[in-house]
């Protein structure tokens, strides 16, 4: 790292320097495995997440609804976001000083955090009236925008992601 | 020719070295890489939890697969082609490191799990309950996510075995 840059964050330095930071930094296998956890998890909920969309967009033409199957879906969606969030602390910790230098990881959490939001006002608004827009084609346009947002977020952040490690103070 | 002096072949080409030269290719083929990976976990999700019985059950697995199949197999043809370019672009990561070929042996044996055991029930006369191997289809649609899952560690850990 650049020895004229500025000292380092006070508090990133005391998670940097925490137990399980230290601990996940020294061990040659923690965060592989923590890493690949993360990576499955973001996977399942772009995976589920994008049925549920494509569905809002109206891209795959069904003669059904698939309402039963975005209601039984989306509590993965929901437990996969969570999990996502645990091993990318836990990652964060590993290196809170160099990732909190990092432009593309700071641009990823803000989308996660907006991607949190957008899910959280498709459950109480388009979510609740399920009924209404699941046999139908082409779909509300709110539903259409919600889909496709929700999409947009979650490539931006799998791309960001990728960015970090290729990027300063990471690369 | 060895596999080490094919792979060193290989990295001296001007198309290998373009790949690892430009710094964006490689992010960028990975982050899309990851993409398919999701579509072929989403549908693997849905298919295989239809079929374990936990998801869906109001749907006919004929109807879930009929519609979730096609995306599998787009997403696993993406994979190999974003594959297909990273390995260009490193070939001593990939061809010489034993993670890489577990990776592949799994992903060969997902496939022909796919194969064997999804499209017979896109047969319009298919019945769960009546088909051959009725007693190994839940264990077989857990098995089947259980090595998709173990694809993706394997996919991370190949940096990591260097």
């Amino acid at each position: 790292m650049d020895p004229d840059a500025a000292p380092p964050n006070a508090l990133m330095q005391a998670l940097y320097d925490s137990a399980i930071g230290t601990a996940i930094r020294e061990s040659a296998t923690l965060f592989p495995w923590i890493e690949s956890a993360h990576v499955l998890m973001i996977a399942v909920v772009l995976g589920t997440i994008a049925i549920v969309d494509l569905r809002l967009i109206g891209v795959a033409a069904h003669r059904r609804g698939a309402r039963q199957l975005i209601v039984d879906m989306l509590p993965f969606t929901w437990v996969a976001f969570v999990l996502a969030v645990v091993t990318g602390t836990l990652l964060f910790l590993s290196n809170a000083t160099g990732y909190y230098e990092s432009i593309p990881f700071r641009f990823k959490l803000l989308t996660i955090v907006i991607a949190g939001l957008n899910m959280g006002v498709f459950h109480l608004t388009a979510y609740r009236k399920i009924g209404e827009w699941d046999d139908r084609l082409p779909t509300p346009r709110a539903a259409k925008l919600a889909g496709f947002s929700s999409l947009t977020l979650w490539l931006v952040i799998v791309f960001l992601g990728r960015w970090i490690g290729y990027s300063y103070p990471l690369a | 020719m060895s596999v080490e002096s094919f792979a060193n072949g290989l990295y001296n080409t001007p198309v290998s070295t373009g790949i690892r030269e430009v710094t964006w290719i490689i992010p960028a083929v990975q982050s899309v890489h990851i993409v398919a990976i999701a579509g072929v976990v989403g549908a693997a999700i849905v298919m295989d939890l239809r079929l374990a019985g936990v998801l869906a059950t109001d749907e006919t697995p004929r109807v879930v697969v009929k519609r979730h199949l096609p995306w599998l197999w787009s997403s696993l043809a993406l994979l190999l082609a974003t594959g297909f370019v990273l390995g260009l672009g490193e070939p001593y990561r990939v061809l010489m490191n034993p993670v890489f070929w577990a990776k592949m042996a799994l992903v060969l044996t997902g496939f022909a799990l796919t194969l064997l055991f999804r499209y017979p029930i896109l047969h319009p006369d298919y019945r769960l309950e009546h088909a051959r191997a009725a007693r190994l289809v839940k264990p077989l649609a857990w098995a089947s996510l259980a090595i998709w899952v173990a694809v993706v560690f394997c996919g991370r850990w190949i940096a990591y075995y260097q």
